[in-house]
């Protein structure tokens, strides 16, 4: 009730207070009139009325308290007197609007990215911290390396351990959805169907999956719609529940729809539609698809510990699991398991529910926390900036505030207005910021997780949330070192000398944050250095290949069941329509594609016991035109050519390396090699040697060996092609496409792909840091820059009169420039300092994200002090000439 | 100006409500009315007086209307409501209460 008159009253406030003032002045009036009444004159009688009542502003401001909330009229009132403020120094404002719009946008941004990467539990999951990843690892080459794609692994792992509730396997894959010309390549999740319950999502149609229409002999085709896919592709109708679609090889009947925002394990690239584990590995493996253990898919598995269980217990549990399910496998091919479990040396993890922050997290994620370290300096830098500004403006205005103070304005209500104005500064700057950020993160997007859902960190709640706790932090942060400053004021001094006189007076304050700004500016310059060399490391490495000019083609054969004939003749017709494609200059046959996945098979060599224990030897199987295809230069020898038929002699390209660890002291070219399981396999012959590629990874291939067989000897059962197209590789990826799907059967087709692209993901990493670190480095270069100009230009200002007094004594203008310059290059150099000795001690934690580069490279940490440096002259000597251009007559007589 | 720091918290809220028993005043009418009936003692300014009646009527115990003065000026007049009456008696009894409590104190004590 008293809230409701409260607010009517706030409608009406005008009118209210124009009733009180009339109420008032008619009680004066009354006064006045008895006064007359008694005897008294007019003017008297005002004069008296006027005593009685007092301060009728002040009696009036009391009766009108009544109904507001004080503190709510004073915040208000501090709001306007801000704005006003702020209006009045336009420049001022956007400089420092813009200051906090670039340091908040870049960690909005950032912390978005961060966010969907690796702190945001998966969307609709139940209980996510007792959700764990499941990890296996074994040795392989004496190497550890994470293994268990297969479905029969992941079905013993969830038969034999016991700390888990529930388990499910899942896995995501690029599939053909639909047929014809409607066919399009879009992510599948593939899952059992204990999968969905733990979620708390039910569906939104129909029903999921259940265990019986998950497991052997084939599964049942069945798919789940995802609600984004129910709602453009079928247009949310209920009739898309008992309709067919065929992905991948099969033609499914949909049973159901997940509800809305449910995107299983993957937000950033979220399914279109769920289908059975079983019912998938069952069509693309083939019996015994269930209990093999020789082809892995992909699958992984989930798991949810049971109350009570530790994680070190799960995880123990798991090895143990692991372990069963190699006697397992031994017990069915019959092999020894102690020799390999002695080789394998197996073992398990139970790691976080979310893949970027477990074990095996991707370079970008590692870069990208750095950088939102990095964003954190930017945004403190551009605090620290601010702050001084907020604190140069509370020294100028040093008088205003003695005289507000004397007039009895209370201090609290004066700190609370300087807050104001640093908290109105903050949420003006975020809310520019929120904008920036949609633009940053597009940008973060497309060049850091390509292919991924768009997000909209202004629609976010996470993200918001984010932005308004680093606000609030930010405007305390930039409001409180001048409130401190200003309760130093004491009132007489103030007053007396105000800030007018030619003291000059350095606050230790500002000085601080300066060097605090050069510090860690030059620390993300270095930063920025050593990302931009690594980046040019990893762009100078010799591949062994051309990336950027080779297409890979690669086959979908879906439901079309060819023979090895077939399929041979098939590779046959499409390599030679290729070579027809008008800017196509070579093809040829691969199998396996460097930085996508190689193959290896065992290899016995005369003279050395165990070919594998020297590494890893991998092979591709290719036709003719393979080097001119690739651009891999021959070193000796010959390459593969079309002599090199089945029922030839078997030959065979190797590598540098590989000739090298094979044959140290002799010529490899004629040497026999046996490729095969059993070492009585008939020999291929060396006659060529090519140049080492990198198939994975830029750095030294001490354990990696690479050779090449002929495709027509070796008749791989699968394989796709590699093109060399001239010019832009882009624009010959339609046209081949096009010409190569004639050639395909039935529903089957081809995908047409840059080979580049596989190197960039490989790079991508060290892309992101050079860019980033580049413009937060830059970024906070210029916000140091502005900080000490404004800084010296302030100082400047104040120290006129001692400037003028100098000239008029006969200094010359180089004495000023170099007095005013050398206060800023002093304040540069100790920053630079500062600034070095972080990065030193920070050194260490960066290598490992390094490409052959030290992370104390002093050309690195020389360029950059120099132009620290040079940056701080060119801000100082702007406001030194026009110290030096005083007018000592002009500024002697000012005051 | 004299104003009633003597009076005990809340009795100026007291004596204003139960001037109003006698109908519809003006604030200067109750001010006058207040002064004559206690001999001059208690004066109750201005600048206690309009708080109180803002705080009474956002309360609700009394509500407002403009009318004409004895000389035909525009004054607002305060009218008790129910919910006044009420509290009038509820402040009374306590009034009563505890001016009882302190003569029994001083007279005893």
């Amino acid at each position: 009730m008293r809230l409701l008159r409260r607010l009517a009253h706030w409608l009406r406030l005008r009118a209210n207070d124009a009733d009180l003032a009339e109420e008032v002045a008619f009680h004066r009036q009354a006064i006045e009139r008895d006064l007359i009444a008694h005897g008294h004159s007019p003017a008297e009688a005002r004069d008296a009325a006027r005593r009685a009542m007092g301060n009728e502003t002040i009696s009036r401001e009391d009766a009108r308290v009544v109904w507001l909330w004080p503190r709510l009229e004073a915040a208000w009132q501090d709001a306007r007197v801000t704005l006003r403020s702020l209006r009045r120094s336009p420049a001022f404002t956007a400089g420092v609007m813009i200051t906090f719009a670039l340091g908040v946008g870049a960690n909005a941004a950032m912390f978005s990215l961060i966010d969907r990467m690796m702190l945001r539990p998966p969307a609709l999951m139940r209980d996510p911290a007792t959700v764990h990843r499941v990890y296996l690892y074994r040795f392989i080459d004496a190497r550890e390396g994470e293994t268990g794609g297969q479905y029969a692994r992941n079905v013993d792992i969830a038969r034999f351990t016991t700390s888990f509730s529930r388990t499910a396997i899942h896995t995501t894959k690029q599939l053909a959805v639909g047929v014809g010309a409607d066919a399009r390549e879009m992510r599948i999740g593939i899952v059992s169907a204990s999968f969905f319950d733990f979620f708390d999502a039910p569906p939104a149609a129909g029903r999921y999956f259940g265990a019986a229409e998950d497991s052997p002999p084939a599964g049942a085709p069945v798919a789940v719609l995802s609600h984004a896919m129910w709602q453009t592709r079928y247009g949310a109708r209920n009739d898309a529940i008992g309709s067919r679609l065929q992905i991948g090889a099969v033609v499914y009947t949909i049973i159901g729809v997940a509800p809305e925002g449910f995107v299983g394990l993957w937000p950033l690239r979220p399914p279109v539609a769920f289908v059975p584990a079983s019912t998938f590995a069952a069509s693309v493996m083939g019996a015994p698809w269930a209990t093999t253990y020789g082809s892995a898919i992909g699958l992984s598995t989930i798991a949810r510990r049971r109350p009570g269980v530790s994680v070190d217990e799960a995880t123990a549990d798991l090895s143990q699991a692991l372990v069963q399910s190699y006697r397992a496998q031994s017990a069915a091919d019959g092999s020894s398991i102690e020799q390999r479990l002695a080789e394998l040396r197996p073992r398990a993890f139970a790691g976080p529910i979310l893949l970027e922050r477990g074990p095996e997290r991707s370079e970008v994620a590692k870069v990208a926390t750095w950088l939102s370290g990095v964003s954190l300096i930017v945004l403190l830098i551009a605090c620290a900036n601010v702050a001084s500004l907020l604190l140069t403006r509370a020294l100028t205005r040093r008088r205003e505030i003695a005289v507000r103070l004397a007039l009895g304005v209370s201090r609290s209500r004066l700190l609370t207005q300087i807050l104001t104005e640093s908290m109105a500064l903050a949420v003006a700057g975020s809310l520019l910021g929120v904008a920036m950020a949609t633009w940053i993160g597009a940008l973060l997007r497309t060049a850091f997780l390509p292919g991924t859902e768009a997000t909209r960190p202004a629609a976010d709640g996470r993200t918001l949330a984010f932005v308004a706790i680093v606000t609030l932090a930010v405007g305390a942060f930039t409001g409180l070192l001048p409130v401190l400053q200003a309760r130093r004021l004491t009132l007489t001094d103030d007053l007396k000398s105000g800030a007018r006189a030619g003291t000059y007076q350095r606050s230790r304050t500002r000085t601080a944050l300066l060097v605090l700004q050069g510090a860690l500016s030059l620390v993300l310059l270095v930063g920025a250095g050593l990302f931009v060399r690594s980046l040019r490391h990893v762009r100078d490495v010799r591949l062994g290949f051309d990336a950027d000019s080779v297409l890979v083609v690669d086959l979908r054969m879906r439901d079309v069941k060819l023979d090895s004939a077939q399929t041979a003749l098939l590779r046959l017709r499409l390599l030679g329509a290729a070579t027809t494609v008008p800017g196509i200059q070579h093809a040829t046959l691969e199998i396996a594609e460097p930085f996508g996945g190689m193959t290896s098979w065992p290899m016995f060599v005369q003279g050395i016991d165990s070919v594998s224990a020297l590494g890893r030897f991998e092979l591709n199987a290719v036709s003719p035109g393979y080097f001119a295809t690739m651009g891999t230069r021959l070193l000796s020898g010959r390459g593969i050519e079309s002599g090199d038929v089945d029922g030839a002699r078997r030959v065979m390209v190797v590598g540098a390396s590989m000739a090298r660890v094979l044959w140290p002291a002799a010529d490899p070219l004629g040497k026999c090699v046996r490729v095969g399981f059993v070492d009585t396999v008939p020999c291929t012959w060396v006659v060529g040697v090519a140049e080492d590629i990198h198939a994975r990874g830029f750095g030294p291939q001490d354990r990696n060996f690479y050779y090449y067989l002929a495709a027509a000897q070796f008749r791989p059962q699968l394989g796709g092609l590699f093109v060399r197209a001239g010019g832009d590789a882009r624009r010959a990826i339609e046209p081949l496409r096009l010409r190569l799907q004639r050639e395909m059967p039935g529903a089957s087709y081809v995908t047409v792909s840059r080979l580049g692209e596989l190197v960039e993901n490989e790079s991508r990493s060290w892309v992101m840091g050079a860019t980033l670190f580049t413009a937060f480095g830059a970024l906070a270069l210029v916000l140091a820059a502005v900080g000490l100009y404004s800084v010296i230009a302030y100082n400047v200002t104040q120290r006129r009169q001692e400037l003028a007094v100098r000239v008029a004594l006969g200094a010359a203008v180089g004495d000023v420039l170099r007095l005013v310059v050398g206060e800023g290059l002093r304040f540069a150099v100790t920053g630079a300092a500062m600034g070095g000795a972080i990065a030193l001690l920070a050194a260490p934690r960066i290598a490992p994200l390094l490409f052959n580069q030290s992370p104390r490279d002093p050309a690195v940490f020389g360029t950059v002090t120099a132009a620290l440096l040079l940056v701080a002259v060119v801000a100082s000597l702007i406001p030194a000439i026009r110290g030096a251009r005083v007018d000592p007559n002009a500024a002697l007589r000012a005051d | 100006m004299k104003n009633p720091p003597d009076l005990l918290p809340g009795t100026l809220d007291l004596l204003v409500l139960r001037t109003l028993t006698r109908g519809s005043m003006h604030g200067y009418g109750i001010a006058q009315r207040v002064k004559e009936i206690s001999g001059d003692v208690l004066q109750v300014g201005e600048s206690s007086l309009y708080p109180a009646l803002q705080r009474l009527l956002l309360d609700g115990y009394v509500k407002a209307e403009w009318g004409s003065s004895e000389n035909n000026r525009r004054a607002r007049f305060y009218t008790l409501t129910a919910a006044g009456q009420k509290r009038l008696a509820a402040e009374r009894k306590e009034f009563e209460r505890i001016v009882g409590a302190i003569q029994l104190v001083l007279a005893n004590a």
